[in-house]
């Protein structure tokens, strides 16, 4: 029987799952829609998003856009990847899941 | 019961991500109004050619209406772009920079005299915009629209001046008046559903 995979503890969060789903759609994204898109309050989403860059999954570029402040994030590769291979994982758990039911 | 629970959370997770893809793709699709515009815009220029004013008409108003798309665009703000609104994005600029700079070549080098390529050829190239648009979002509403373009196209290349011409603005109501609102109407009931569901 096969080994089951562990999912990765920082995607599996429901936040940062939601927020590097969000960032791979996408060539980059502000916070503001990050916020809008997630329905998060700011402190938690800055939060999830500091977990996410600390892993490599995100890169940040901050800037003045009209003399405001604005983070644009983007998805890495190494995010790209973690999230296919979290995916897969939970598609090969559920499978197993699926089988120990019937 | 441990198990049923796990389970539970995992099918939550990959709904999760699924819900996630769709939210990034939707807030994307804004583009009803641009079809409106255009519409309105090829409306202006048709009837200000026919007025007798046909070496302006149609690049004043194409290029007033390119500048009200980009200014539209810069005021929806902050949203992100995404691989397919590029390809969308791109395909309608190639259209219609393709379209502009052969109709004023034609014109000004004065071989536009026949008003049937000019209305067969600007339908056949929205036909294709609209088709290729179409195949990419798989909608077919869409397609119907490429499908009256390239009707309205064989309308002008075999039929009298009148029948094109009633064609080709009979093609704008609908491509682009109609299925415009159609488009805005259906943005605006996703943007609602998002709103519910964050509330």
């Amino acid at each position: 029987m096969p080994e089951l995979p562990d999912l990765n503890p920082v995607v599996h969060g429901k936040l940062r799952l939601a927020l590097l789903t969000l960032l791979t759609g996408v060539d980059e994204a502000d916070f503001t829609w990050l916020r809008e898109r997630t329905g998060a309050t700011d402190g938690n989403l800055g939060a999830q998003l500091m977990k996410l860059e600390e892993a490599g999954y995100v890169s940040v570029e901050k800037k003045f856009v009209q003399r405001k402040p604005q983070s644009l994030y983007r998805a890495t590769n190494l995010g790209r990847a973690a999230l296919t291979e979290y995916v897969a994982a939970l598609k090969q758990l559920l499978g197993e899941a699926v089988i120990r039911g019937q | 019961m441990g198990t049923n629970a796990n389970e539970l959370e995992l099918t939550e997770r990959l709904n999760l991500i699924e819900a996630m893809i769709g939210e990034g793709r939707r807030s994307c699709e804004s583009w009803g109004w641009t079809f409106v515009l255009w519409g309105v815009a090829y409306y202006v220029a048709f009837f200000w050619a026919a007025w007798g004013h046909f070496a302006y008409a149609w690049p004043v108003t194409v290029i007033a209406a390119s500048l009200l798309t980009v200014v539209g665009f810069w005021r929806q703000g902050n949203q992100p772009n995404t691989t397919l609104g590029r390809a969308i994005g791109s395909t309608w600029a190639a259209t219609g920079i393709s379209m502009f700079i052969l109709f004023d070549a034609l014109g000004f080098g004065g071989h536009l005299t026949d008003p049937h390529i000019f209305l067969a050829t600007a339908s056949a190239m929205l036909g294709t915009a609209n088709a290729a648009c179409s195949l990419m979002l798989k909608w077919k509403a869409e397609f119907v629209c490429a499908l009256v373009w390239w009707a309205a196209a064989v309308i002008a290349s075999f039929g009298s001046v009148d029948a094109a011409v009633d064609a080709f603005l009979a093609a704008i109501f609908l491509c682009q008046i109609v299925f415009g609102i159609y488009a805005m109407i259906l943005e605006s009931r996703r943007r609602r559903e998002r709103g519910a569901a964050h509330a």
